[in-house]
């Protein structure tokens, strides 16, 4: 069912989803962004998620859920890293509204974002800033 | 580690951006959008042209700060930032910053960056600020 952007409301849900980040995702992550100060890093062991792999964990569930449609831009982003998560970890991401409004041909939505790990204690948290085509809103 | 000091630069990152980078991002991120990956769909946009995906980009300025600060990144790392313009294929980009504050918090120092990714032609990508809290002795 498609999503009618017009009706979300600031505050809600849009996005619940849980994660194991493998190391073999983490791999390709790594991989994707030329990448090699995390392994850096985790010469003396422990093997360490890059922060912005969760960061683009977070968004997955957003870009999923909310159907975003092509040609939607990402025009901001904040993020503030909590705590270092390992690979292997359990991690639910949640993503809220927290504005939604039209401007010219353009929808603008804000959604928070939440990361957490099993102990319920968050890991990482931000805000991100889409702008989706107008015509895709279906009032 | 060098106690930081405002007016360092940080080292910088220079990157050279491929369409297959694009599309390895797509599958580590999971987001296809055809602005990303399709070029028919690219072709007809306003750009002309795919486009890299701006958390892709954005890794770089991580990258730093990893680079710069070690895993204190990783538990006191905070980043906000515009995405200003975009990257194409075949790009070469520059993420550079430098210390604009240094604050005494506790027995701790925070220390916050301002950076920035630049194209081939001096063209701003993503512009921003950093933070990290550091313990120096």
């Amino acid at each position: 069912m498609p999503v009618n952007y017009s009706l979300l409301e600031t505050g809600s849900t849009v996005s619940d989803q849980k994660y194991t980040l493998t190391q073999r995702e983490v791999d390709l992550y790594l991989d994707a962004v030329q990448d090699d100060s995390v392994r850096h890093l985790n010469g003396s062991g422990t093997q360490l998620a890059p922060p912005m792999a969760l960061a683009a964990l977070s968004l997955r569930g957003v870009v999923i859920d909310l159907q975003i449609p092509g040609g939607t831009l990402h025009v901001g982003q904040e993020m503030e890293f909590k705590d270092s998560v390992r690979v292997g970890e359990s991690l639910r991401c949640i993503a809220s509204l927290a504005s939604n409004n039209v401007r010219g041909e353009w929808r603008f939505m804000v959604v928070n974002l939440s990361v957490l790990r099993s102990s319920g204690d968050e890991v990482m948290e931000g805000k991100s800033t889409i702008m989706l085509p107008a015509e895709n809103k279906i009032e | 580690m060098k106690i930081p000091q405002v007016g360092d630069d940080l080292v910088p990152i220079k990157k050279f951006i491929t369409m297959k980078q694009i599309l390895m991002y797509a599958d580590a991120s999971g987001d296809y959008n055809p602005i990303h990956v399709d070029e028919e769909f690219a072709k007809n946009s306003q750009f002309g042209k795919n486009i890299g995906h701006g958390m892709m980009v954005a890794a770089t300025i991580s990258e730093l700060m990893v680079k710069n600060f070690a895993d204190a990144w990783y538990k006191t790392g905070k980043m906000k930032m515009r995405f200003r313009s975009p990257v194409y294929p075949e790009d070469e980009i520059q993420t550079s910053g430098s210390i604009k504050k240094s604050e005494q918090i506790g027995t701790k120092t925070k220390i916050t960056c301002s950076v920035e990714i630049v194209r081939q032609d001096g063209d701003t990508i993503i512009s921003g600020e950093t933070s990290v809290t550091l313990k120096i002795p």
